[in-house]
């Protein structure tokens, strides 16, 4: 089913410098068995085509993925004129995004 | 066990957490982090008008209020409050505690600056020499979040720098109380499921000899602990999974964390390896002055009307340093103006606080008349402030000079 990606996952985004992080953890096994299968960084710039130059972590035990996205913030906070400058939403956004979910994950 | 609270996540957190935090329960340590990347900026700012300044100002009214409270409890106070200047902040709390009629024992760390405008992120083991020679208020500059954490745990459990697995064990604690609350149930992605989040409580970390440990708050407090709470926490502001700190490499692939009871998680299996060579290194520098103005373009034709405001807006002061940013909030027929309208954000940057002031806002304002239909502004025209570009580097742990002043002024070069 189209969903957005936040029916099933939880985000969190921050700064470091220009680059920004976006942690995404799931809430079951079967949930992050699909995540890590399906939320590749391909995928992940298709859905924030914002999103250049990306590295993505895998943290089993975190059921959790982590996307460090470089260069997004420019010059960091103070300098910033993006409209997120620390990019505390990207997190948000990603959640927002409508993604195919296989019917049996969703509650 | 120890227990280890934060009332700060940042400067600017909740001022009254620390009073909260000390009625709240017993514990043995209370932190508060006052250092992000853009403070340093702030502190910086406040230094170049007054050299003895660059410490967070708010932390010391809050202690005016709370001292008494803490000493009373024997609760030990670690702070990276003392910004670019921990030593003014050592002798602003004695001055404070004199004038209270108070004894207070104040130990600081310094060394971070290794230059005017550079700092180094300082491990925990000089904030730990502090608390071992009977400070009850450690304030320090530039040191990791999480070493707030990890000094009293070296302080209590003795644990020596080889200790890797405990250290990255008290890191992840570190990690999880540092951004306040954050780690029960603020900024988080299901918050709609938490039953009162109205006023949620701060973390505290009941820390073990271990390094492992368990994440609670006070009860009757609002927010939550869970799983997915403190999961939340682990992932901001993280890079890769070897987490590089000065004391230990944490590797945040091995952290578990099990539910064991409301509001409490237990954190258990991290792992240690050696830390780098080098530290990392902070680095502000003014980058010059900025400004901005939002116009409002409602309704129809909105590309065409941001356009001829770009048009004459380049027109008229050039186009060095412009940038224009249009958010497309609007939507068609709508019943209501706000959602008939988009934003449209001018921003300057410039060398010349002159062209980044009000000959940039005072152009904006003088298209009122001139411009597109229903031109209107969401604020004054205003002066230009500086900006901050901050940079990360690393310089080799032979050219630091960690060190901790006692509460007595002797001195402990930490290696």
């Amino acid at each position: 089913m189209r969903v957005p990606l936040g029916t099933l996952f939880g985000a969190r985004s921050g700064d470091k410098g220009g680059d920004a992080n976006i942690g995404v953890w799931a809430r079951s096994d079967e949930a992050y068995a699909w995540l890590r299968e399906t939320l590749t960084e391909d995928l992940l710039k298709t859905l924030l085509p914002e999103v250049r130059d990306v590295g993505r972590y895998e943290l089993p035990n975190l059921r959790a993925l982590n996307f460090v996205v470089r260069g997004i913030l420019g010059d960091g906070v103070s300098a910033g004129t993006r409209f997120d400058p620390q990019g505390k939403a990207l997190g948000e956004w990603l959640r927002s995004r409508v993604v195919d979910i296989p019917d049996e994950l969703l509650p | 066990m120890i227990r280890i609270g934060n009332a700060s996540g940042f400067y600017g957190d909740r001022a009254t957490a620390w009073q909260e935090m000390l009625d709240g329960g017993p514990l043995d340590v209370l932190t508060g982090d006052y250092l992000a990347e853009l403070t340093m900026l702030i502190l910086a700012k406040d230094r170049m008008k007054d050299p003895d300044t660059g410490y967070a100002k708010t932390f010391l009214r809050q202690l005016e209020g709370f001292l008494g409270t803490a000493l009373d409890r024997g609760t030990k106070i670690v702070t990276n409050a003392g910004g670019l200047n921990p030593a003014k902040l050592r002798e602003a709390i004695e001055a404070l505690a004199s004038r209270l009629g108070l004894t207070v024992k104040v130990g600081h760390v310094q060394g971070d600056a290794v230059r005017p405008d550079a700092n180094a992120y300082l491990g925990a083991f000089g904030i730990a020499e502090c608390l071992k020679a009977g400070a009850d208020i450690v304030v320090t500059g530039r040191v990791t979040d999480a070493s707030l954490v990890v000094g009293p745990g070296i302080a209590h459990f003795g644990w020596q720098p080889s200790d890797l697995d405990a250290l990255a064990g008290a890191t992840v604690a570190g990690h999880i109380l540092e951004c306040g609350a954050q780690a029960t149930g603020g900024n988080y992605a299901f918050f709609t499921e938490l039953p009162d989040l109205d006023h949620p409580g701060f973390p505290i970390a009941e820390l073990r000899q271990d390094g492992s440990s368990v994440i609670t708050k006070h009860p009757g407090t609002g927010g939550a602990v869970t799983v997915d709470t403190v999961t939340a926490q682990l992932l901001y502001e993280i890079d890769t999974p070897e987490y590089l700190g000065p004391d230990v490499t944490t590797h945040f692939d091995t952290i578990r964390l099990a539910q064991q009871g409301d509001d409490r998680v237990e954190v258990t299996g991290v792992k240690g390896s050696p830390p780098p060579e080098t530290l990392k290194v902070g680095t502000v520098a003014l980058g010059g002055f900025r400004n901005s103005m939002t116009f409002v373009l409602c309704g129809l034709q909105i590309e065409e009307k941001a356009a001829l405001v770009e048009r004459q807006l380049r027109g008229r002061i050039g186009s060095d340093g412009l940038e224009f940013r249009l958010a497309r909030t609007d939507h068609p027929d709508a019943g209501d103006e706000q959602r008939a309208s988009a934003l449209l954000a001018v921003h300057i940057k410039s060398a010349d606080p002159k062209a980044a002031g009000r000959a940039f806002s005072q152009a904006a304002v003088e298209l009122a008349l001139s411009s597109y239909p229903g031109l209107t502004l969401t604020s004054p025209p205003g002066d230009a402030t500086p900006f901050g570009v901050f940079r990360a580097g690393a310089v080799p742990r032979g050219e630091v000079r960690h060190v901790a002043v006692l509460p007595d002024a002797t001195t402990v070069e930490v290696r």
